[in-house]
């Protein structure tokens, strides 16, 4: 590939770095990643300029894909799930005493809002029409491996906003059946709409 | 939509961007929001899509091509029939001069 200019001078044509344009391919979600990653590329004038229009550019690709894929009566009904889970978890291990304690259900609500965070996350980066059967049970799995590790995290930071080990289990193995349940029968959609192909 | 339009078999989003930059000039318009407006567009089933064949220039990606729908076309028939009376108001009360006058400098910026 190259561009001619004068007499028998051959110029590579500018082309981003390799390795930031596969960082932007795996940053951009697959169902639009030819078209952006190939915009990028044909706007391309310098390496600045392709990070800067990158980073501008990544979030508001992600947004409308999470826009695009999420429902919003799933999404309540995924959100109610999660957090009636910890809710039970802790109601049915420690009685009001833990839901009583000073921000005892807003501590509640951060695994839920981490695992809904991750799953609407999973949903945007989806591959479109492929769906494995198995696929609502490993997603709803993974999104909780992010809760424990924010989990951890906030134990590491401020344990006071972390729940107690035994909550954090019993509202863990609740939420992952409820939830997948819910996607079983309800599975997100992947697809554009319309007359798209 | 008047981007896609003016483009006809050209529209996709490096073709868009530019023209709605030139469009809304002097404002500047992000790539990403082009996206997500031609997006939402689609979803309101204003405009079609499809993946055409990838190009070297593209380092071998697809281009997303979009097209306007009977019912995006109806949408911007309405939004020139209330730009144009917007522009009539507008007229009628700073004077048929400046109509004209302002009529010929965006003529001459064009």
């Amino acid at each position: 590939m190259g561009q001619r200019v004068g007499q028998g001078t051959v110029i590579a044509q500018a082309a981003p770095p390799r390795t930031a344009e596969a960082v932007v391919a795996w940053l951009v979600p697959p169902a639009c990643r030819d078209e952006v990653v190939g915009d990028l590329h044909e706007r391309y004038t310098s390496r600045g300029q392709y990070i800067a229009e990158a980073i501008s550019t990544i979030p508001l690709v992600v947004g409308s894909r999470i826009r695009r894929t999420t429902d919003p009566q799933m999404l309540i009904m995924e959100a109610f799930a999660l957090y009636l889970s910890f809710v039970g978890a802790a109601w049915k291990l420690d009685g009001p005493s833990f839901l009583n304690t000073q921000w005892g259900y807003l501590r509640l609500a951060i695994p839920a809002a981490a695992a809904l965070a991750t799953l609407k996350l999973e949903d945007a980066y989806a591959r479109p029409g492929k769906r494995a059967p198995l696929k609502p049970i490993l997603d709803t799995t993974f999104s909780f491996s992010v809760v424990w590790l924010s989990q951890f995290a906030l134990l590491a930071i401020d344990p006071r906003w972390a729940l107690p080990m035994r909550i954090m289990i019993y509202g863990s193995a609740i939420a992952i059946v409820l939830v997948s349940t819910l996607r079983i029968l309800f599975p997100p959609c992947d697809t554009r709409p319309r007359s798209a192909t | 939509m008047t981007a896609i339009l003016s483009l006809r078999d050209d529209a996709y989003g490096v073709t868009i961007h530019a023209k709605v930059e030139e469009l809304s000039r002097p404002k500047n318009v992000s790539l990403g929001a082009v996206y997500v407006t031609l997006d939402r567009l689609e979803d309101k089933g204003l405009v079609s899509s499809w993946l055409s064949d990838p190009t070297p220039e593209r380092g071998g990606r697809a281009k997303r091509c979009y097209r306007l729908e009977a019912l995006g076309e109806r949408a911007l028939q309405e939004s020139a029939a209330t730009a144009k009376r917007i522009w009539d108001v507008i007229a009628e009360v700073w004077g048929k001069e400046w109509a004209k006058r302002w009529a010929k400098e965006w003529a001459k910026e064009r």
